[in-house]
């Protein structure tokens, strides 16, 4: 994780502006993606992105899943984007999973135009 | 105390693993109550589980001496295995010691009042229709519901309005683990989960989010869960984490080597027993049988099997093994008159979620038929309103019960002398009354209009039908020699006053019948497009082939097939044969489980299966899949000479047309998974019937209709009942062995395979399955699986002394 300051930056070209947020990505087994999505909306993220049925090499193997007979052996790979509270309620409920369950995440800074999108009703 | 809700959430969701999901009784599905600990070696998983559980982990001294007595554990075998372990007493010494140390443990948990009182409110929750007066305020939550409630609990001490309890779940759980440190929360989770695995694995369902309706309705969580447990532990003065819990009572490994040696011996008496059959059908020469007249395509189903066997032996007939879902996956909507919504059940594994919805409507010119059917219905529902109120009612049910009594006397004693008449009755009404399949279709094409918002759409789109069709082929490895009939048959049981009735339809619909799937796969196979398309890829269907479907009756055998009777599709003389020939064979198959299950009974075999159909009284209608211990993947030439007794899971695979290995690869961690939780639950209810199955079916108590109970209440019960494993209490009728997988394919395509997929070798790796390859690249060398990754030589002379191979090259 990178802890660069960031700070809203202008398009010299154009009349929109960029502002600075925090991407997260999470790649879990299958059978975890109910609960990567109750994680992510109970810590506020406005949405997500997920990515079912890829395939990689981690530290227990190679993972592929066979979408048409088994829904749970893949793996999923989520994306959500928001401020630095958001993302440290997701990552307080992600590092004990890890401990027991396979699974990354990353967390980067990244920066978004439409800010209001990412943030919940109260923060904008 | 601040707690972070996220982290939590993280914990409960890691001490949830050790309790399996339980699906309410309408769609029982069959799943291993230690799914959460196959993640160790079996031996290991046993040991934690029971001290969690206090379940047994192996077969029982008892049921090992059975099955010594009878010889299905052959003596040089176990003296072997036991000689490795450096024991050298003999087989009967070491089964008398197992004998004496079997002293099982009758304590009751220490927190048992705790568990009554969860039980009590979650039963009050779960209901789910059978409550006259259902409790109040559900849709707010578990907690919030019980909450408000509490107080008018006088077992609930120390509460006297509901401002006495927490007011939010947090608050709870900051109270319950005040001073309690992060790391052991988790610990203390676990233990409060597991002391009901049955209510818990119910909320687990529940959570899983595949019932959306009953989610919003009843929303209940884990953390729901134990902030009422935490905070009724407080009030009651019980320690978080009881004494009995904490202490180490997992068996020391020396006290399990006896019964997992014993265990072994018994398994691999099978297994090379099996093996043996196999290498001898399989270097037997190939028969030129040219097209014959039907191919029927099955269930992987154990119960197929036998009725397979003897319909091959009737006539010129070929049968296939399939998922019985037949790869379809789809969410069934029954049919219902215009203006009602018909029942919507998923119809996949427990392992796919559906992603179609497929209604039934009244096909054309069928409207007549539909008309008298929805006359039956609607009175048919009428009447049961009527008795339901008049039972419920306070003022009704007196008078009810003096002006009706009569008529229920008569209706009982005719259910309970007479069961064949009302087998007759309930046939001869069939014929009367059209059923819905007898007038509908399936909405197999892609239909936006029926779409509703937040549901599944409905049909299949015209590429997704190709898909289907070529997986179906190309997994069965059939890509020519296509008779002018084919059947695909779904199954389902008959069964009247069973709660466990879903735990003998097809496991591979969620436990529902398999018949709706079968006719969608044959509606898709009849389609000239999805024909030309399947041309395109290399499956030539000749034009004179017709698709039927069908469904086998595993209580009776019969297989009903759906067809227009006023307009048949196929050749009227070729129809008729093979409907002949099916009551031939399905006398023979009844004959057969008749006998094992009495064989006194044989005079009418029959005739005694419709009895087991329509008798209330009968505790066990059929075996369903008792006795099943093998999973064989390959051709059916390879096992159609056998008599495989009703134990194999049989699915169809051809490898000369999988070079990818993508079809074995999808068999392997589609329904072999499948397999393993079926054989798992039937293992460990047989081992402990009380923890992991569900005790007698004469004591038991249908609760919420969600689950039953034996007596009054308590947790609900997760396994199968007595009945369907046990001849009488102590001898078992299902053999406790562990799934054992043989694959007719190169071992390298195996090897491949492992690799990719971590879950699937785990399985092997860790025992929970066994796997032995016939290699048909090498004269079909037999080939075991060694968890680690190696692979034996099995050597036919004297299997017992395996020859070490290198590991397969890893190819990823």
């Amino acid at each position: 994780m990178t802890d660069q300051p960031q700070e809203t930056t202008e398009s010299p070209k154009r009349q929109h502006r960029l502002h600075p947020l925090k991407k997260i990505e999470i790649i879990v087994r299958g059978e975890k993606e109910k609960f990567v999505q109750d994680l992510l909306e109970e810590c506020g993220a406005t949405g997500y992105t997920v990515h079912r049925d890829i395939a990689g090499r981690g530290a227990h193997g190679f993972h592929e899943g066979r979408l048409l007979f088994n829904d749970r052996a893949g793996l999923v790979m989520f994306f959500a984007v928001g401020d630095d509270e958001m993302i440290d309620c997701v990552m307080d409920g992600l590092t004990p999973l890890f401990e027991k369950s396979s699974g990354v995440m990353f967390v980067s800074n990244t920066q978004v135009v439409r800010l209001e999108k990412f943030l919940e009703e109260d923060e904008k | 105390m601040s707690i972070e809700i996220s982290v939590l959430r993280g914990r409960i969701e890691n001490a949830a693993e050790a309790v399996g999901p339980l699906w309410p009784l309408r769609t029982f599905n069959s799943a291993n109550p230690l799914s959460g600990f196959e993640t160790l070696p079996f031996d290991e998983a046993v040991q934690r589980a029971g001290h969690l559980f206090r379940g047994r982990g192996y077969p029982s001294p008892t049921t090992f001496r059975h099955a010594w007595e009878r010889g299905a554990i052959q003596p040089n075998l176990l003296r072997d295995r036991l000689k490795k372990h450096d024991i050298t007493s003999k087989p009967e010494e070491t089964l008398a010691t197992m004998e004496a140390n079997d002293v099982p443990s009758t304590a009751a948990p220490s927190d048992q009042r705790l568990n009554r009182l969860m039980s009590k409110w979650l039963a009050a929750f779960f209901d789910h229709g059978q409550a006259a007066w259902p409790m109040p305020n559900r849709a707010d939550g578990f907690f919030a519901s019980w909450r408000i409630l509490a107080p008018f609990d006088r077992d609930i001490p120390g509460i006297r309005q509901t401002s006495d309890l927490p007011s939010t779940k947090l608050d709870a759980f900051i109270e319950a683990l005040d001073g309690v440190p992060e790391s052991e929360w988790e610990t203390i989770f676990t233990h409060h989960l597991a002391a009901l695995p049955g209510w818990v694995g119910l909320i687990r369902w529940q959570e899983r989010g595949t019932a959306k309706e009953w989610g919003k309705a009843k929303p209940i969580t884990l953390g729901g869960y134990l902030a009422v447990r935490l905070t009724l532990a407080r009030l009651l003065d019980e320690p978080l984490l009881p004494e009995d819990a904490t202490a180490n009572g997992r068996v020391h490994p020396d006290d399990a080597s006896l019964p997992a040696i014993w265990l072994s011996a018994w398994e691999e008496t099978y297994r090379q027993g099996l093996l043996d059959d196999l290498a001898t059908s399989a270097h037997q020469p190939t028969k030129e049988t040219g097209r014959p007249d039907a191919q029927l395509v099955f269930c992987i189903d154990v119960r197929s099997e036998i009725i397979r066997r003897h319909l091959e032996a009737t006539g010129p007939y070929e049968t296939h093994g399939y998922a019985g879902f037949f790869g379809i996956p789809m969410e069934h909507e029954a049919y219902a008159p215009e203006g009602e919504v018909g029942e919507r059940v998923k119809a996949c594994p427990p392992i796919v979620d559906p992603r179609h919805r497929i209604a039934e409507r009244v096909a054309p010119n069928r409207s007549e038929e539909a008309e008298r059917y929805n006359g039956w219905a609607g009175l048919n529902a009428a009447r049961q309103k009527l008795v339901k109120t008049l039972k419920n009612d306070v003022a009704a049910a007196f008078g009810f019960v003096e002006g009706s009594g009569g008529l229920f006397g008569v209706a009982m004693a005719l259910r309970t002398l007479l069961p064949h008449k009302i087998y007759d009755w309930i046939q001869s009404a069939n014929e009367r009354i059209p059923r819905p399949s007898s007038f509908t279709e399936v909405t197999v094409d892609r239909d936006e209009s029926l779409d509703e918002e937040d549901a599944l759409a409905v049909g299949l789109s015209d590429q997704v039908k190709v898909v289907y069709a070529e997986a179906a082929f190309r997994l069965m490895g059939w890509t020519e020699t296509f008779a002018p009939i084919v059947v695909f048959t779904g199954h389902g049981s008959q069964t009247p006053n069973n709660p466990f009735k879903s735990s003998l339809d097809c496991g591979a619909c969620a436990g529902n019948p398999g018949g709706p799937n079968a006719r969608v796969l044959a509606a898709i196979c009849n389609d000239s497009d999805v024909r030309d398309a399947l041309r395109d890829r290399g499956i030539d269907i000749p034009d004179d082939t017709v698709f039927l479907a069908g469904e086998h009756n595993t209580t009776t055998d019969e297989v009903r097939l759906y067809v227009d009777e006023e307009n048949p599709p196929v050749d009227a003389d070729a129809l008729a044969r093979l409907r002949a020939d099916l009551t031939k064979a399905r006398e023979k198959a009844a004959a057969e489980r008749v006998g094992t299950m009495d064989a006194q009974l044989l005079s009418d075999p029959s005739r005694e299966t419709e009895r087991r159909a329509a008798d209330w009284s009968e505790t066990r209608p059929e075996w369903g899949l008792a006795g099943n211990a093998a999973f064989i993947v390959g051709p059916r030439r390879l096992t159609n000479d056998l008599d495989l007794d009703g134990r194999s899971f049989l699915h169809s695979y051809d490898w000369r047309v999988d070079e990818s290995g993508t079809a074995l690869e999808t068999i392997l961690t589609g329904p072999l998974v499948v397999g393993e939780w079926i054989n798992m639950q039937y293992y460990f209810s047989t081992v402990d019937n009380a923890v992991y199955g569900s005790g007698s079916k004469i004591t038991h108590n249908v609760s919420g209709k969600v689950g039953v109970v034996q007596g009054n209440g308590g947790d609900l019960m997760t396994g199968l009942p007595l009945q369907s494993l046990y001849l009488d209490d102590d001898v078992p009728y299902h053999d406790p062995l562990r799934l054992f997988a043989v694959l007719h394919a190169p071992v390298e395509r195996v090897g491949m395979i492992l690799q990719r997929q971590d879950t699937l070798k785990r399985l092997f790796d860790h025992e929970w399955v066994a796997l032995t390859v016939m290699d048909p690249q090498q004269d079909n060398t037999l080939l075991r699986y060694e968890p680690g990754g190696t692979w034996a030589s099995v050597m036919s002379d004297d299997r017992t002394v395996p020859e070490l191979l290198p590991e397969a090259e890893p190819t990823s």
